[in-house]
């Protein structure tokens, strides 16, 4: 590989890196949670505990290590949020997310769109004094001179509601970590002390331990008398300054150990904040920090002191080890980006290609919500990517609900404002959930029609789960609903006249009782027995007025009278019999007297007056069966 | 010679015969019509009384002119039964009332449309029974 490939793949991935990171932390904002690197930064231990040069054995990190391993809640959860560019699919705790689709990105981003451009005066003066302090921390020109400037002008910048007091946090960090040199300086000036005392100790114990000028006894035994008392006597000399010795060496130990844990303690703090910031996407403020403390701790060892998922969360985001150096080349990588972001998004607007706008300004949002490029960003042309925004949201969330018609009414009117708008995706959608849930409609047509319950139901339920909201669907429910509430309307009246036997009444309104029993076998059985019945009585009517439209109101009375016979409580056929009795009254007279004194057994004049009501009424049947009857009962036998 | 002048028929005596030959006529249709009613001693039914009641008339016996509307019925043994019309000049005229006539006048030949003098019977049931029959 060449060396400008291995540079230019190098630069992709860190952007991707930056992004990916950013993204974490816009989640981990969303989510509620504070960005909690420090917890899972190494605590201050000795030095000598740290001789594998890891910072991970510190005890909160090991715990999130176990937790993690056992599947507990960790730094931002089980997993590490993970972004793909490629498809804008941000991974995290086994869910994914569209960064595009998601409530609180969009509830966030909405509010920026609508938000006024950060022009005021006080916005000015904010950003100018963030500048002053960076050009004053810039490598190529820092003085301690510039960093006193520098340092003094945080609070400055910290008095600014937009800087949410960060500045003062650097600023603290700033200064504990020269209180932590000034310690070290002191201690080293305790050792040097020490170190002093401990070399005129060494002095001190040599000279007592020389021998005494007193001759020695040349008697032998004289002369180990007095070897053991000289011995005895330099012992005695020199054990005070031996345990002095002692005392002091474990003074210099101390505080050697102190000097190193005071230096590694100062660093993880302000590692720590710039960590915070870059996860808080403060770049600004991450620059301003790293370059403090390149000055501050000017040993060369920037390595962040991370353990566990932090550690991990940045090896497998960036594929080096996280220094101090990775962080201020990241938010400077961001900065850039986002100004690139936001010329992007001016240039496509211009344009009229709102959709590439929008998610232009999206993700650079995502990175850069503070930078001062988002900031001054105009209201008038955020809101024409809000407009975008709402309508491309209301189109998701059509077409998740299944409401095909707003999706198509949407599609509309986003290819109206926006050129590059795509919308095979949502028309292929609405089109196969029109044709689908068309032919499940017709199908319950087709079952309503031939009556059958069972496949109405299936289709119109299928029907229903792929388009909730279609307008034919809404139409033919609520045709079915309205013909049901008439069909159970019709049911009820039909069993009040069955029970009541107002047959005329079921007669009369026929066809609306035929349309109701449609899906009730049973019911129809009952209907067609009525209804045959009803016609009888139409029938034997009909024939009754033609009979006396001809004058022969006996004949009338008699067809009517034989309907009456068999339906008694038809009240139209009992008007038409009281009213052709009044025409025919000598006939029905004679019959009448004839039945009566025929239940009495009066053969004789029942007989006659069957004679006599033949003779009004030859043809009569009554009459004739009458005289028949009676005949055989005289005659038996016959 | 001179006529002897004729005596004139005197009015009185016109007017006496007249109302004798009425006399004789009115007598004799009377006459007439008594002697052709074989059952003059026999009352007429009482037509109005037997169609709302027969069964209060049942044992008595009376006299029937009537003309044969319709043979009802016949069975083997020799007794039909006719519906009679009546015909004896009384606001009933033209009532049609059954007949039975029993197997003793088997051998009478009756026919629709003949007038007979009928003593009856009111038998069980209300019915009249002939009796006697006599052809007017």
């Amino acid at each position: 590989m060449k060396p400008s490939q291995s540079r230019l793949q190098k630069t992709n991935n860190r952007c991707a890196a930056t992004f990916s990171l950013v993204l974490s932390v816009l989640f981990t904002a969303s989510q509620g949670l504070r960005a909690q690197a420090p917890e899972s930064l190494p605590a201050p231990v000795p030095a000598d505990d740290r001789s594998d040069g890891d910072a991970s054995p510190s005890s909160p990190s090991s715990d999130g290590s176990k937790a993690a391993e056992s599947g507990g809640s960790t730094f931002l959860g089980r997993d590490v949020p993970f972004f793909n560019p490629g498809n804008e699919i941000v991974s995290w705790d086994g869910k994914h997310w569209n960064i595009n689709n998601n409530r609180i990105f969009q509830a966030r981003f909405e509010k920026y769109l609508n938000a006024p451009e950060e022009t005021q005066k006080e916005d000015t003066k904010y950003r100018d004094i963030l500048a002053q302090i960076l050009n004053l921390l810039a490598p190529h020109s820092i003085s301690p001179g510039d960093i006193d400037r520098a340092f003094q002008m945080l609070p400055a910048a910290a008095a600014y509601e937009q800087d949410a007091r960060l500045c003062d946090s650097l600023a603290d960090a700033v200064y504990s970590a020269w209180a932590a040199q000034r310690n070290q300086r002191r201690l080293e000036a305790a050792n040097a002390a020490l170190e002093q005392e401990m070399r005129r100790l060494e002095w001190n114990a040599q000279i007592a331990g020389r021998g005494q000028s007193f001759a020695r006894p040349r008697d032998e035994g004289s002369a180990a008398e007095w070897d053991r008392a000289q011995a005895q006597e330099q012992e005695m000399k020199m054990k005070p300054y031996v345990r002095r010795q002692t005392e002091i060496m474990a003074l210099m130990v101390q505080n050697k150990a102190k000097q190193e844990l005071s230096e590694v303690q100062a660093k993880i703090e302000f590692q720590a904040l710039l960590i915070q910031l870059f996860l808080q996407r403060r770049f600004q403020h991450v620059l301003i920090g790293t370059r403090f403390y390149r000055y501050i701790f000017g040993d060369g060892d920037t390595k962040l002191k991370l353990g566990g998922d932090a550690k991990r969360f940045f090896d497998s985001s960036i594929g080096i080890p996280p220094t101090v150096g990775v962080l201020d080349s990241l938010a400077n990588e961001a900065v850039r980006d986002v100004r690139e972001g936001v010329q992007a998004f001016e240039y496509l607007l211009d344009k009229a290609e709102l959709e590439s706008a929008t998610k232009r300004l999206a993700e650079t949002f995502i990175i850069g919500e503070f930078l001062p490029e988002i900031r001054t960003l105009p209201r008038e042309k955020k809101r024409q990517a809000l407009v975008f925004s709402q309508k491309a949201n209301q189109l998701i969330s059509a077409i998740e609900v299944k409401d095909y018609a707003l999706a198509e009414k949407l599609v509309t009117e986003l290819e109206i404002i926006a050129k590059d708008f795509d919308n095979s995706k949502a028309l292929a959608a609405v089109e196969t959930a029109r044709t689908v849930s068309t032919m499940h409609i017709a199908k319950a047509r087709n079952a309503a029609v031939s009556g059958d319950r069972a496949t109405l139901e299936a289709e119109l339920k299928a029907a229903t789960e792929i388009w909730p909201r279609n307008p034919a669907l809404a139409e033919f429910t609520t045709k079915i609903f309205d013909q049901t509430d008439l069909q159970q309307q019709a049911l009820s009246d039909l069993e009040r006249l069955i029970s009541q036997k107002n047959y005329r009444q079921i007669f009369e309104d026929r066809l609306r009782f035929i349309a109701a029993v449609a899906l009730y076998p049973e019911r129809q059985n009952q209907l067609q027995e009525i209804l045959e019945m009803m016609q009888k009585i139409e029938a034997a009517m009909i024939r009754a007025d033609e009979i006396a439209r001809r004058g022969d109101y006996a004949g009338a009375w008699e067809s009517a009278e034989l309907a009456f016979k068999e339906f008694p409580d038809d009240a139209k056929l009992n008007q038409l019999r009281a009213t052709l009795t009044t025409k025919a009254a000598s006939f029905v007279e004679s019959l009448s007297r004839a039945r009566e004194l025929e239940e009495r057994d009066q053969l004789g004049s029942s007989l006659a007056w069957y004679l006599r009501a033949q003779r009004f009424y030859p043809p009569s049947q009554f009459a004739r069966e009458g005289v028949e009857r009676l005949v055989h009962k005289i005659l038996p036998g016959v | 010679m001179p006529r002897r002048a004729s005596t004139p028929t005197h009015p009185v005596h016109i007017v006496i015969v007249f109302l004798l030959v009425v006399g004789a006529i009115v007598g004799g249709w009377f006459v007439a019509a008594r002697v052709g009613d074989p059952y003059r001693t026999i009352p007429s039914l009482d037509v109005t009384a037997y169609l709302e009641n027969a069964n209060s008339l049942r044992g008595s016996t009376f006299k029937v002119r009537g003309g044969i509307s319709n043979q009802l019925s016949w069975s083997p043994d020799g007794r039909r039964l006719y519906s009679i019309e009546i015909d004896d000049n009384s606001p009933n005229d033209g009532t049609l009332v059954p007949l039975l006539v029993p197997e003793q006048f088997k051998r009478v030949n009756i026919q629709k449309g003949q007038t007979y003098y009928f003593e009856v019977e009111v038998i069980e049931g209300g019915m009249l029974q002939t009796k006697n029959l006599t052809k007017a």
